[in-house]
Protein backbone atom coordinates (compact mmCIF):
# COMPACT_ATOMS: atom_id res chain seq x y z
CA UNK A 1 0.00 0.00 0.00
CA UNK A 2 2.74 2.44 1.01
CA UNK A 3 4.87 1.45 -1.97
CA UNK A 4 1.89 2.05 -4.27
CA UNK A 5 1.14 5.44 -2.68
CA UNK A 6 4.76 6.55 -3.06
CA UNK A 7 4.72 5.41 -6.70
CA UNK A 8 1.61 7.48 -7.41
CA UNK A 9 3.37 10.54 -5.99
CA UNK A 10 6.38 9.86 -8.22
CA UNK A 11 4.07 9.34 -11.18
CA UNK A 12 2.45 12.72 -10.53
CA UNK A 13 5.87 14.40 -10.37
CA UNK A 14 6.88 12.68 -13.62
CA UNK A 15 3.68 14.00 -15.20
CA UNK A 16 4.86 17.55 -14.46
CA UNK A 17 8.01 16.91 -16.50
CA UNK A 18 6.17 15.31 -19.42
CA UNK A 19 3.54 18.05 -19.41
CA UNK A 20 6.24 20.58 -20.36
CA UNK A 21 6.65 18.87 -23.72
CA UNK A 22 3.01 18.34 -24.62
CA UNK A 23 2.08 20.97 -27.19
CA UNK A 24 -1.30 22.60 -27.64
CA UNK A 25 -3.38 21.45 -30.60
CA UNK A 26 -3.79 24.67 -32.56
CA UNK A 27 -6.36 23.10 -34.88
CA UNK A 28 -8.52 22.18 -31.90
CA UNK A 29 -8.91 25.63 -30.35
CA UNK A 30 -5.51 25.44 -28.61
CA UNK A 31 -6.68 22.56 -26.46
CA UNK A 32 -4.10 20.34 -24.80
CA UNK A 33 -3.80 17.14 -22.85
CA UNK A 34 -3.72 18.00 -19.15
CA UNK A 35 -1.54 15.11 -18.10
CA UNK A 36 -0.93 16.33 -14.55
CA UNK A 37 -4.65 16.59 -13.86
CA UNK A 38 -5.29 13.25 -15.54
CA UNK A 39 -2.64 11.41 -13.50
CA UNK A 40 -4.02 12.97 -10.34
CA UNK A 41 -7.63 12.03 -11.18
CA UNK A 42 -6.76 8.45 -12.07
CA UNK A 43 -4.63 8.04 -8.95
CA UNK A 44 -7.30 9.68 -6.77
CA UNK A 45 -9.80 6.93 -7.48
CA UNK A 46 -7.31 4.20 -6.61
CA UNK A 47 -6.05 5.46 -3.25
CA UNK A 48 -7.51 6.31 0.14
CA UNK A 49 -8.59 9.80 1.15
CA UNK A 50 -5.37 10.80 2.99
CA UNK A 51 -3.19 9.87 -0.01
CA UNK A 52 -5.62 11.58 -2.38
CA UNK A 53 -5.37 14.80 -0.34
CA UNK A 54 -1.59 14.58 -0.32
CA UNK A 55 -1.60 14.14 -4.11
CA UNK A 56 -4.04 17.08 -4.44
CA UNK A 57 -1.76 19.29 -2.39
CA UNK A 58 1.35 18.34 -4.36
CA UNK A 59 -0.44 18.64 -7.71
CA UNK A 60 -2.10 21.98 -6.99
CA UNK A 61 0.97 23.46 -5.35
CA UNK A 62 3.34 22.60 -8.20
CA UNK A 63 0.78 23.52 -10.85
CA UNK A 64 0.56 26.99 -9.38
CA UNK A 65 4.36 27.18 -9.06
CA UNK A 66 4.51 26.46 -12.76
CA UNK A 67 1.80 28.85 -13.89
CA UNK A 68 1.65 31.77 -11.43
CA UNK A 69 2.31 35.16 -13.01
CA UNK A 70 4.31 37.94 -11.41
CA UNK A 71 3.03 41.31 -10.23
CA UNK A 72 1.86 43.79 -12.86
CA UNK A 73 4.65 46.32 -12.52
CA UNK A 74 4.66 49.70 -14.23
CA UNK A 75 3.41 53.06 -13.09
CA UNK A 76 0.08 52.70 -11.20
CA UNK A 77 -0.93 56.22 -12.27
CA UNK A 78 -0.89 55.04 -15.91
CA UNK A 79 -2.18 51.51 -15.35
CA UNK A 80 -5.00 52.50 -13.03
CA UNK A 81 -7.09 49.36 -13.57
CA UNK A 82 -4.58 46.58 -13.13
CA UNK A 83 -5.63 43.03 -13.91
CA UNK A 84 -5.78 40.94 -10.76
CA UNK A 85 -3.74 37.79 -10.32
CA UNK A 86 -5.22 34.59 -9.03
CA UNK A 87 -3.86 33.81 -5.59
CA UNK A 88 -1.11 31.23 -5.45
CA UNK A 89 -2.55 28.02 -4.03
CA UNK A 90 -6.07 28.16 -5.53
CA UNK A 91 -5.28 25.04 -7.57
CA UNK A 92 -4.72 23.07 -4.35
CA UNK A 93 -8.40 23.51 -3.54
CA UNK A 94 -9.47 22.75 -7.11
CA UNK A 95 -7.41 19.57 -7.14
CA UNK A 96 -8.93 18.63 -3.78
CA UNK A 97 -12.43 19.16 -5.15
CA UNK A 98 -11.71 17.03 -8.21
CA UNK A 99 -10.23 14.33 -5.99
CA UNK A 100 -13.37 14.13 -3.84
CA UNK A 101 -15.45 13.91 -7.02
CA UNK A 102 -13.39 10.94 -8.21
CA UNK A 103 -13.59 9.26 -4.82
CA UNK A 104 -17.37 9.45 -5.07
CA UNK A 105 -17.35 6.62 -7.60
CA UNK A 106 -14.58 4.65 -5.92
CA UNK A 107 -17.04 1.82 -4.99
CA UNK A 108 -17.70 1.25 -8.71
CA UNK A 109 -13.98 1.27 -9.45
CA UNK A 110 -13.36 -1.25 -6.69
CA UNK A 111 -15.90 -3.53 -8.37
CA UNK A 112 -13.73 -3.40 -11.48
CA UNK A 113 -15.84 -0.88 -13.41
CA UNK A 114 -12.99 1.45 -14.28
CA UNK A 115 -14.83 2.73 -17.38
CA UNK A 116 -17.02 4.98 -15.21
CA UNK A 117 -13.91 6.48 -13.64
CA UNK A 118 -12.43 7.10 -17.10
CA UNK A 119 -15.61 8.90 -18.14
CA UNK A 120 -15.71 10.88 -14.91
CA UNK A 121 -12.09 11.96 -15.39
CA UNK A 122 -13.17 13.82 -18.55
CA UNK A 123 -16.09 15.42 -16.72
CA UNK A 124 -13.82 16.36 -13.81
CA UNK A 125 -11.31 18.03 -16.16
CA UNK A 126 -14.13 20.01 -17.76
CA UNK A 127 -15.43 21.08 -14.34
CA UNK A 128 -11.88 21.96 -13.30
CA UNK A 129 -11.42 24.23 -16.35
CA UNK A 130 -14.88 25.74 -15.94
CA UNK A 131 -14.21 26.45 -12.25
CA UNK A 132 -10.84 27.98 -13.10
CA UNK A 133 -12.44 30.20 -15.75
CA UNK A 134 -15.21 31.20 -13.32
CA UNK A 135 -12.64 32.13 -10.66
CA UNK A 136 -10.69 34.23 -13.19
CA UNK A 137 -13.92 35.98 -14.21
CA UNK A 138 -14.90 36.56 -10.60
CA UNK A 139 -11.50 37.98 -9.64
CA UNK A 140 -11.08 40.12 -12.76
CA UNK A 141 -14.72 40.98 -13.35
CA UNK A 142 -16.86 40.76 -16.48
CA UNK A 143 -18.07 37.23 -17.14
CA UNK A 144 -18.25 36.33 -20.83
CA UNK A 145 -17.90 32.90 -22.32
CA UNK A 146 -17.38 32.77 -26.05
CA UNK A 147 -17.68 29.73 -28.29
CA UNK A 148 -13.93 29.15 -28.85
CA UNK A 149 -13.31 29.15 -25.08
CA UNK A 150 -16.11 26.66 -24.52
CA UNK A 151 -14.80 24.47 -27.33
CA UNK A 152 -11.29 24.71 -25.94
CA UNK A 153 -12.50 23.45 -22.57
CA UNK A 154 -14.53 20.70 -24.23
CA UNK A 155 -11.71 19.47 -26.49
CA UNK A 156 -9.20 19.63 -23.64
CA UNK A 157 -11.48 17.45 -21.50
CA UNK A 158 -12.09 14.99 -24.33
CA UNK A 159 -8.43 14.71 -25.29
CA UNK A 160 -7.44 14.23 -21.67
CA UNK A 161 -10.17 11.65 -21.13
CA UNK A 162 -9.01 9.61 -24.12
CA UNK A 163 -5.75 8.90 -22.32
CA UNK A 164 -7.36 7.76 -19.07
CA UNK A 165 -7.62 4.03 -20.06
CA UNK A 166 -3.87 4.08 -20.67
CA UNK A 167 -3.31 5.62 -17.25
CA UNK A 168 -5.56 3.04 -15.56
CA UNK A 169 -3.69 0.25 -17.32
CA UNK A 170 -0.43 1.71 -16.02
CA UNK A 171 -1.85 2.00 -12.50
CA UNK A 172 -3.00 -1.65 -12.56
CA UNK A 173 0.50 -2.67 -13.62
CA UNK A 174 2.08 -0.56 -10.88
CA UNK A 175 -0.33 -1.95 -8.29
CA UNK A 176 0.54 -5.47 -9.43
CA UNK A 177 4.24 -4.73 -9.14
CA UNK A 178 3.67 -3.34 -5.63
CA UNK A 179 1.61 -6.41 -4.53
CA UNK A 180 -1.36 -4.15 -3.93
CA UNK A 181 -4.89 -4.49 -5.25
CA UNK A 182 -6.62 -1.29 -6.31
CA UNK A 183 -9.93 -3.06 -7.08
CA UNK A 184 -10.15 -5.79 -4.42
CA UNK A 185 -13.86 -6.51 -4.89
CA UNK A 186 -13.34 -7.31 -8.56
CA UNK A 187 -10.59 -9.75 -7.57
CA UNK A 188 -12.86 -11.42 -5.00
CA UNK A 189 -15.65 -11.76 -7.59
CA UNK A 190 -13.23 -13.33 -10.07
CA UNK A 191 -12.07 -15.82 -7.46
CA UNK A 192 -15.71 -16.62 -6.52
CA UNK A 193 -16.55 -17.28 -10.16
CA UNK A 194 -13.50 -19.52 -10.50
CA UNK A 195 -14.81 -21.68 -7.66
CA UNK B 1 -15.71 10.15 8.97
CA UNK B 2 -12.71 8.09 10.03
CA UNK B 3 -10.32 9.95 12.40
CA UNK B 4 -7.42 9.47 9.97
CA UNK B 5 -9.43 11.00 7.12
CA UNK B 6 -10.44 13.92 9.31
CA UNK B 7 -6.84 14.59 10.31
CA UNK B 8 -5.78 14.39 6.64
CA UNK B 9 -8.54 16.82 5.64
CA UNK B 10 -7.55 19.29 8.35
CA UNK B 11 -3.90 19.05 7.32
CA UNK B 12 -4.88 19.56 3.68
CA UNK B 13 -6.95 22.64 4.50
CA UNK B 14 -4.12 23.99 6.67
CA UNK B 15 -1.69 23.47 3.77
CA UNK B 16 -4.05 25.17 1.33
CA UNK B 17 -4.45 28.19 3.63
CA UNK B 18 -0.66 28.33 4.06
CA UNK B 19 -0.21 28.31 0.24
CA UNK B 20 -2.93 30.92 -0.28
CA UNK B 21 -1.32 33.33 2.17
CA UNK B 22 2.17 33.33 0.58
CA UNK B 23 3.47 36.76 -0.38
CA UNK B 24 4.54 37.60 -3.97
CA UNK B 25 8.17 37.28 -2.95
CA UNK B 26 7.65 33.89 -1.35
CA UNK B 27 5.78 32.72 -4.47
CA UNK B 28 8.75 33.81 -6.64
CA UNK B 29 11.09 31.83 -4.39
CA UNK B 30 8.87 28.76 -4.67
CA UNK B 31 8.77 29.18 -8.45
CA UNK B 32 12.55 29.55 -8.61
CA UNK B 33 13.00 26.35 -6.63
CA UNK B 34 10.47 24.56 -8.83
CA UNK B 35 12.10 25.62 -12.11
CA UNK B 36 15.60 24.92 -10.75
CA UNK B 37 14.50 21.35 -10.11
CA UNK B 38 12.88 21.21 -13.53
CA UNK B 39 15.79 22.73 -15.51
CA UNK B 40 17.79 19.49 -16.10
CA UNK B 41 14.67 17.81 -17.53
CA UNK B 42 13.80 20.82 -19.66
CA UNK B 43 17.36 21.06 -20.98
CA UNK B 44 17.60 17.42 -21.95
CA UNK B 45 14.09 17.55 -23.40
CA UNK B 46 14.96 20.59 -25.53
CA UNK B 47 18.15 18.90 -26.74
CA UNK B 48 16.22 15.80 -27.74
CA UNK B 49 13.67 17.94 -29.54
CA UNK B 50 16.44 19.80 -31.44
CA UNK B 51 18.09 16.50 -32.44
CA UNK B 52 14.80 15.07 -33.62
CA UNK B 53 14.14 18.15 -35.73
CA UNK B 54 17.62 18.03 -37.23
CA UNK B 55 17.15 14.37 -38.07
CA UNK B 56 13.83 15.05 -39.76
CA UNK B 57 15.34 17.88 -41.77
CA UNK B 58 18.23 15.68 -42.89
CA UNK B 59 15.90 12.98 -44.06
CA UNK B 60 13.96 15.41 -46.20
CA UNK B 61 13.90 14.11 -49.72
CA UNK B 62 16.68 15.50 -51.91
CA UNK B 63 14.34 16.01 -54.88
CA UNK B 64 12.13 18.13 -52.71
CA UNK B 65 15.15 20.23 -51.83
CA UNK B 66 16.14 20.52 -55.48
CA UNK B 67 12.70 21.74 -56.42
CA UNK B 68 12.85 24.22 -53.58
CA UNK B 69 16.22 25.45 -54.83
CA UNK B 70 14.83 25.98 -58.30
CA UNK B 71 11.97 28.04 -56.88
CA UNK B 72 14.28 30.05 -54.70
CA UNK B 73 16.78 31.01 -57.41
CA UNK B 74 14.56 33.60 -59.12
CA UNK B 75 13.46 34.78 -55.67
CA UNK B 76 17.12 35.36 -54.79
CA UNK B 77 17.60 37.51 -57.87
CA UNK B 78 14.54 39.54 -56.99
CA UNK B 79 15.71 40.02 -53.40
CA UNK B 80 19.13 41.15 -54.61
CA UNK B 81 17.44 43.89 -56.58
CA UNK B 82 15.47 44.86 -53.48
CA UNK B 83 18.65 44.88 -51.42
CA UNK B 84 20.30 47.32 -53.80
CA UNK B 85 17.24 49.54 -53.65
CA UNK B 86 17.26 49.38 -49.82
CA UNK B 87 20.92 50.32 -49.68
CA UNK B 88 20.23 53.41 -51.78
CA UNK B 89 17.33 54.31 -49.49
CA UNK B 90 19.48 53.74 -46.41
CA UNK B 91 22.14 56.12 -47.70
CA UNK B 92 19.51 58.67 -48.54
CA UNK B 93 18.01 58.27 -45.07
CA UNK B 94 21.40 58.77 -43.41
CA UNK B 95 21.97 61.94 -45.42
CA UNK B 96 18.55 63.30 -44.46
CA UNK B 97 19.14 62.51 -40.77
CA UNK B 98 22.41 64.34 -40.95
CA UNK B 99 20.73 67.26 -42.64
CA UNK B 100 18.11 67.43 -39.90
CA UNK B 101 20.91 67.42 -37.34
CA UNK B 102 19.63 64.51 -35.32
CA UNK B 103 21.70 64.28 -32.19
CA UNK B 104 21.48 60.52 -32.26
CA UNK B 105 19.41 57.98 -34.05
CA UNK B 106 16.81 56.36 -31.80
CA UNK B 107 17.93 52.87 -30.93
CA UNK B 108 17.48 50.07 -28.43
CA UNK B 109 20.12 47.98 -26.74
CA UNK B 110 18.75 44.49 -27.14
CA UNK B 111 19.55 40.87 -26.39
CA UNK B 112 18.58 38.44 -29.13
CA UNK B 113 17.02 35.18 -27.98
CA UNK B 114 15.01 32.24 -29.20
CA UNK B 115 11.59 31.08 -28.08
CA UNK B 116 12.13 27.63 -26.60
CA UNK B 117 8.59 26.59 -25.82
CA UNK B 118 5.12 27.75 -24.91
CA UNK B 119 4.26 27.22 -21.26
CA UNK B 120 1.69 24.47 -20.73
CA UNK B 121 -1.16 26.39 -19.18
CA UNK B 122 -4.67 26.84 -20.50
CA UNK B 123 -5.44 30.41 -19.55
CA UNK B 124 -2.09 32.22 -19.35
CA UNK B 125 -0.21 33.28 -22.47
CA UNK B 126 3.47 32.87 -21.74
CA UNK B 127 6.51 31.57 -23.61
CA UNK B 128 9.98 30.68 -22.46
CA UNK B 129 13.08 32.21 -24.07
CA UNK B 130 16.74 31.18 -23.86
CA UNK B 131 18.04 34.43 -22.34
CA UNK B 132 18.19 35.17 -18.63
CA UNK B 133 20.00 37.22 -16.05
CA UNK B 134 23.40 36.00 -17.31
CA UNK B 135 22.80 38.11 -20.41
CA UNK B 136 21.47 41.08 -18.50
CA UNK B 137 17.77 40.25 -18.79
CA UNK B 138 15.58 41.30 -15.86
CA UNK B 139 11.86 41.29 -15.12
CA UNK B 140 9.50 43.89 -16.60
CA UNK B 141 11.61 44.43 -19.72
CA UNK B 142 9.96 44.79 -23.11
CA UNK B 143 10.32 41.96 -25.63
CA UNK B 144 10.13 42.72 -29.35
CA UNK B 145 10.18 40.88 -32.63
CA UNK B 146 10.82 42.29 -36.07
CA UNK B 147 7.12 43.03 -36.39
CA UNK B 148 6.47 44.81 -33.11
CA UNK B 149 5.88 44.29 -29.41
CA UNK B 150 5.72 40.68 -28.20
CA UNK B 151 5.30 41.19 -24.46
CA UNK B 152 7.34 41.64 -21.32
CA UNK B 153 9.60 39.55 -19.13
CA UNK B 154 7.61 38.04 -16.28
CA UNK B 155 10.06 35.72 -14.56
CA UNK B 156 13.76 34.88 -14.70
CA UNK B 157 15.00 31.38 -13.96
CA UNK B 158 17.44 30.88 -11.11
CA UNK B 159 20.11 29.52 -13.44
CA UNK B 160 20.07 32.82 -15.34
CA UNK B 161 19.75 31.14 -18.73
CA UNK B 162 16.02 31.32 -19.34
CA UNK B 163 13.13 33.63 -18.74
CA UNK B 164 9.41 33.64 -19.15
CA UNK B 165 7.67 36.20 -21.36
CA UNK B 166 4.10 37.32 -20.74
CA UNK B 167 2.65 37.78 -24.22
CA UNK B 168 0.75 40.83 -25.36
CA UNK B 169 -2.23 38.56 -26.04
CA UNK B 170 -2.62 37.87 -22.31
CA UNK B 171 -5.26 39.86 -20.49
CA UNK B 172 -2.72 40.74 -17.81
CA UNK B 173 -0.24 42.37 -20.20
CA UNK B 174 -1.34 46.01 -20.36
CA UNK B 175 0.34 48.60 -22.56
CA UNK B 176 -0.20 52.35 -22.73
CA UNK B 177 -0.90 52.99 -26.43
CA UNK B 178 -1.65 55.82 -28.89
CA UNK B 179 -3.36 55.75 -32.24
CA UNK B 180 -1.45 57.02 -35.24
CA UNK B 181 -2.80 60.27 -36.66
CA UNK B 182 -5.02 61.04 -33.68
CA UNK B 183 -4.64 62.35 -30.14
CA UNK B 184 -6.25 59.18 -28.76
CA UNK B 185 -4.44 57.35 -25.96
CA UNK B 186 -5.66 54.19 -24.24
CA UNK B 187 -4.65 50.96 -22.57
CA UNK B 188 -4.12 47.95 -24.81
CA UNK B 189 -4.38 44.39 -23.51
CA UNK B 190 -5.21 40.87 -24.61
CA UNK B 191 -8.64 39.36 -24.25
CA UNK B 192 -9.74 36.58 -21.96
CA UNK B 193 -10.11 33.47 -24.07
CA UNK B 194 -9.19 35.44 -27.17
CA UNK B 195 -6.17 33.49 -28.32
CA UNK B 196 -7.88 31.16 -30.72
CA UNK B 197 -6.99 31.60 -34.40
CA UNK B 198 -6.04 35.23 -34.87
CA UNK B 199 -5.90 36.89 -31.48
CA UNK B 200 -7.45 40.31 -31.16
CA UNK B 201 -6.43 42.91 -28.59
CA UNK B 202 -8.62 45.47 -26.79
CA UNK B 203 -7.75 49.15 -26.74
CA UNK B 204 -9.76 50.66 -23.89
CA UNK B 205 -10.33 54.07 -22.32
CA UNK B 206 -10.41 56.04 -25.59
CA UNK B 207 -12.48 59.24 -25.52
CA UNK B 208 -16.27 58.80 -26.15
CA UNK B 209 -16.06 60.36 -29.61
CA UNK B 210 -12.70 58.91 -30.53
CA UNK B 211 -11.80 59.85 -34.09
CA UNK B 212 -10.21 56.55 -34.93
CA UNK B 213 -10.98 54.30 -37.86
CA UNK B 214 -10.07 50.78 -38.97
CA UNK B 215 -6.62 50.52 -40.49
CA UNK B 216 -4.93 53.07 -38.24
CA UNK B 217 -1.80 51.78 -36.56
CA UNK B 218 -1.34 51.64 -32.79
CA UNK B 219 1.98 52.34 -31.04
CA UNK B 220 3.28 52.40 -27.46
CA UNK B 221 3.25 55.80 -25.76
CA UNK B 222 6.32 55.10 -23.63
CA UNK B 223 4.37 55.98 -20.47
CA UNK B 224 4.04 53.55 -17.60
CA UNK B 225 7.68 52.69 -17.10
CA UNK B 226 7.84 49.33 -18.90
CA UNK B 227 7.61 49.79 -22.66
CA UNK B 228 9.60 52.26 -24.73
CA UNK B 229 7.76 54.74 -26.96
CA UNK B 230 6.72 54.18 -30.57
CA UNK B 231 6.86 50.39 -30.73
CA UNK B 232 4.30 49.06 -33.18
CA UNK B 233 1.47 47.14 -31.51
CA UNK B 234 -1.03 46.54 -34.25
CA UNK B 235 -3.77 47.91 -36.44
CA UNK B 236 -7.31 48.97 -35.55
CA UNK B 237 -9.96 46.52 -36.69
CA UNK B 238 -13.12 48.15 -35.36
CA UNK B 239 -14.28 50.80 -32.93
CA UNK B 240 -17.13 50.58 -30.44
CA UNK B 241 -18.26 53.89 -29.04
CA UNK B 242 -19.75 54.12 -25.56
CA UNK B 243 -21.31 56.83 -23.41
CA UNK B 244 -18.27 57.26 -21.17
CA UNK B 245 -15.46 55.91 -23.30
CA UNK B 246 -14.75 54.04 -26.51
CA UNK B 247 -13.08 50.75 -27.18
CA UNK B 248 -11.27 49.50 -30.25
CA UNK B 249 -10.33 46.02 -31.33
CA UNK B 250 -6.75 45.79 -32.55
CA UNK B 251 -5.10 43.11 -34.65
CA UNK B 252 -1.55 42.59 -33.29
CA UNK B 253 1.33 43.22 -35.68
CA UNK B 254 3.16 40.14 -34.39
CA UNK B 255 2.19 36.63 -35.46
CA UNK B 256 2.05 34.95 -32.04
CA UNK B 257 1.52 31.52 -33.55
CA UNK B 258 4.95 31.64 -35.15
CA UNK B 259 7.34 33.22 -32.69
CA UNK B 260 10.97 32.44 -33.37
CA UNK B 261 13.62 35.03 -32.63
CA UNK B 262 12.76 37.79 -30.17
CA UNK B 263 14.71 40.68 -28.67
CA UNK B 264 14.72 41.78 -25.05
CA UNK B 265 15.16 45.55 -24.74
CA UNK B 266 17.76 46.22 -22.05
CA UNK B 267 17.80 49.98 -22.45
CA UNK B 268 16.70 52.55 -24.95
CA UNK B 269 17.93 55.95 -25.97
CA UNK B 270 15.42 58.25 -27.48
Amino acid sequence: MIRYSITTILLLLAAFVVQQFLPAFTGMHHSRILLVQLVFLCCAVTVGQPTMLLLAFIGGFFWDAQCALGPHGGDPSVYTQQVENLRFGYSVLLFGGMGFLMQGIQPLFKQGKWQFSALLSGIAVFLYLAAEYAIISFVRGGFFLNRPTLLQMLFTSLLTMLFSPLLFWLLFRIAGACDHSINPEAGRNRRRRAF
Amino acid sequence: MKPLNLIALLLFLGGAVWALTRSDRAVREIQNAYFSAMTPFLKSGSELETRARAFLQETKHSKELEAELETLRPELGRLRLYENRCRTLEEENAQLRHALDFKKATHFEVVASRVIRRNPSTWWQTVEIDAGSKRGVGTQLAVLSNDGLVGKIDRIDNGGERSSVLLLTDEKCQVSAWVEGSPEVGILSGQRGGFDGDPVLRLRFLSPNAAVRPGQRVFTTGRGGIFQANILLGEILSVEKGALDSEALVRPSVNFADLGAVFVVLSADS
